[in-house]
């Protein structure tokens, strides 16, 4: 068994203190049955019992959302989801070379701090850079496949152990014979055309589904997922993305994004200038002052709207791990495996949205939204829950001035509308709708780790200037 | 006139150069055992007095390959896990013999496959025994006891098995190959140390 797997299974809670005593005496017989029966999830349990592989994705990636159906339902329930996703987890264990769709599903939790036990959470964190290496044989395989040349031969210096898991990967540090340091990050092999045939056998197998009311939203978040993937296993475009993305900051903004090495990139081997600092959640547990963390989190959010204005590029990705803090204070950016480009219809729409995002009127959101989401008129539980949730995440940047982030009962808030949005099944709208909905938390999840307090319009003010947008009519004159 | 044994020796590896050249160069199925007669400077029939056909010089240039690969990883510190060094094993020969590929078939149909094997009369036994005791020596340095002979049969299917694989992978520089190569050997380590009683 892969320790990570281990230890996530470990981590998970036995039993819950707060549970009533009658649930806790039920438990080790739950846990015993439903490990050995399959994964008892409606529909899908046919497609488990069949033990093929692609429903354990797919079962995978619907306890997760699961989890989040469950956290507001009653104890019992919690209790019987927690034991499903131990199942799951199980089951996944398996499939070793699943392990980097298993990890990114870890990733994607670890942003939603309250739907997953804390403890939970913490083991996510540690999955994401202590997974074990492929071993060097295989290594030095893929790279002399891929680089035409042996390891050791192409670089001055190469380290056999990973010193992090990557997207479908890992990485591995070491220097080139003209001096950079590097991480050199190496995907498995062969596992991008694997999982994307697993993707195509699932919904062939999922075609009896198709007529069932739910189908929409479970399609809408397995074609999220597909996309996702595959477009982390695609080096090269992570390598252009990163590349733009690098264009996009100047020293001054004391904001980092890796230089790659094209020469030693393909699309299954991404070589990229390695950065030394601190992890953002190691950060923080360092107890910075407010000032410090100020300043983290203005950079952090820089970096988030630069990208976005300048470069037309939405960052997914604003996990903990992806960000370093420098020694000299500068904030790296890492992984650039999940960007969603806005360009024409999508970008046209978010122009639109930058009005509600400046008056903060409530009709104005609306209408974004409504279109945004394909909401119709008749929908009004849906659109009020989403106009809710979208005040939640705009409310900082409207409202202008100083805001604390560090609200715990303002961000539980956040985190039940965006459950109860999960739960009702809200989050469908355009194809980029669910990551888009995950980034927007994202976000916020930062803002509360770093408990920054900052005034985030001005800064968005300066950053929405590069986009050359007319906006006479509402935004406040410069 | 008397041929001496040097000389034959030598016949026999200009032989072998002429048609490594020409598989490289115009391919296998275009080369005829002619072309390689003319090319290494012998009548036509001469050549039949080395090689039944054009596919023996395809195993002789196999086994040539497989060789230097064989002594390649013992020259090299290997080191590793029991799995890593299999592999090591496994993937040096495949980088050896990459040039044949694409004609590795009758080769594999010839003198690898456990089905030309069964009978164990041919010339080619030297092959699999050779890699076989490799392997047997891999594992001994990996405090296994001796293999059983049915683990060493279940090994060989599995390791034609990959080679039969790779010769007909169309993924992006054989790249399934060596996921499936690692699987196989990672299930092939797991039931030799199962079976030894080592904890895993």
């Amino acid at each position: 068994m892969a320790p990570q797997l281990a230890e996530l299974i470990a981590a998970l809670p036995e039993t819950d203190a707060a549970a009533p005593a009658a649930v806790h005496a039920g438990l080790p017989d739950l846990l015993s049955r439903s490990s050995q029966r399959p994964i008892p999830i409606g529909r899908f349990q046919r497609l488990s019992a069949l033990g093929t592989l692609q429903a354990k994705i797919g079962a995978a990636y619907l306890f997760h959302w699961l989890r989040g159906w469950f956290k507001s339902a009653d104890e019992n329930k919690r209790l019987l989801a927690e034991a499903h996703w131990k199942t799951a987890v199980r089951v996944l264990d398996s499939m070793s070379y699943l392990r980097g769709a298993v990890m990114k599903i870890g990733q994607t939790l670890a942003n939603f701090p309250d739907i997953a036990p804390r403890e939970f959470i913490e083991t996510l964190d540690r999955l994401h850079f202590d997974a074990p290496p492929m071993h060097w044989s295989l290594l030095r395989e893929m790279v002399h496949n891929e680089l035409g040349d042996d390891p050791e031969n192409l670089f001055e210096s190469f380290e056999k152990q990973a010193f992090a898991a990557a997207s479908l990967g890992q990485v591995h540090r070491a220097r080139l014979k003209t001096g950079e340091e590097v991480a050199v990050k190496i995907q498995y092999p062969g596992i991008a055309r694997a999982i994307e045939s697993d993707f195509r056998n699932l919904f062939l197998f999922m075609m009896p589904a198709r007529l069932s009311r739910d189908w929409e939203n479970t399609k809408d978040q397995l074609e999220d997922l597909q996309r996702r993937l595959a477009q982390e296993a695609d080096y090269v475009l992570e390598a252009d993305n990163q590349r733009k993305a690098r264009a996009l900051f100047r020293d001054e903004d004391g904001i980092v994004v890796p230089r790659v090495f094209p020469q030693y990139s393909t699309s299954r081997i991404l070589t990229m200038e390695r950065l030394e600092g601190t992890h953002l959640r190691e950060y923080v547990a360092r107890n910075p002052s407010q000032a410090e963390r100020n300043e983290v989190a203005l950079k952090l959010l820089t970096s988030w709207y630069r990208m976005m204005y300048a470069g037309r590029m939405h960052y997914i990705d604003m996990h903990p791990g992806n960000y370093l803090v420098l020694e000299d204070g500068r904030l790296g950016l890492l992984d650039f495996g999940f960007i969603i480009s806005l360009e024409g219809e999508e970008w046209e729409l978010f122009r639109k949205v930058d009005r509600p995002l400046t008056t903060g009127r409530r009709e104005d959101r609306i209408a974004v939204l409504k279109e945004w989401n394909e909401i119709r008129d008749d929908e009004t539980d849906r659109l009020r829950l989403i106009d809710e949730f979208g005040a939640w995440c705009w409310m900082a940047r409207y409202r202008g001035g100083v805001y604390g982030f560090d609200d715990e009962a303002e961000f539980r808030h956040g985190i039940d509308l965006f459950t109860e949005m999960l739960r009702k099944r809200y989050s469908r709208g355009r194809p980029n709708t669910p990551a888009m909905a995950r980034g927007h938390f994202a976000w916020r999840a930062l803002m509360y780790l770093l408990k920054a307090k900052v005034d985030i319009r001005s800064l968005a003010e300066r950053e929405v200037k590069a986009t050359g947008w007319d906006r006479s009519d509402y935004a406040p004159s410069p | 006139m008397r041929i001496t044994a040097a000389e034959k020796q030598a016949t026999r590896g200009r032989i072998v150069d002429s048609a490594r050249e020409l598989f490289r160069t115009r391919g296998f199925d275009a080369t005829t055992t002619r072309d390689i007669a003319r090319a290494a400077g012998i009548a036509a029939g001469t050549l039949f007095n080395y090689f039944d056909s054009k596919e023996a010089v395809v195993v002789t240039l196999a086994a040539e390959g497989l060789a230097r690969a064989r002594a390649e990883f013992t020259d090299r510190d290997a080191g590793g896990s029991l799995e890593e060094d299999l592999f090591a094993l496994i993937s040096a020969e495949l980088r050896q013999i990459k040039p044949l590929r694409k004609f590795i078939a009758p080769v594999l149909e010839t003198a690898l496959s456990p089905l030309a094997c069964a009978d164990r009369a041919g010339n080619h036994e030297a092959l699999r025994v050779d890699h076989l005791e490799l392997v047997a020596e891999i594992a001994r340095r990996h405090d296994l006891a001796e293999i059983p002979p049915m683990a060493l049969e279940a090994y060989w299917a599995l390791y034609t098995g990959v080679l039969a694989f790779w010769a007909s992978d169309k993924s992006s520089k054989q790249e399934d190959t060596l996921a499936l190569l690692d699987q196989s050997i990672n299930m092939f380590a797991g039931w030799l140390n199962s079976a030894a009683g080592t904890p895993r």
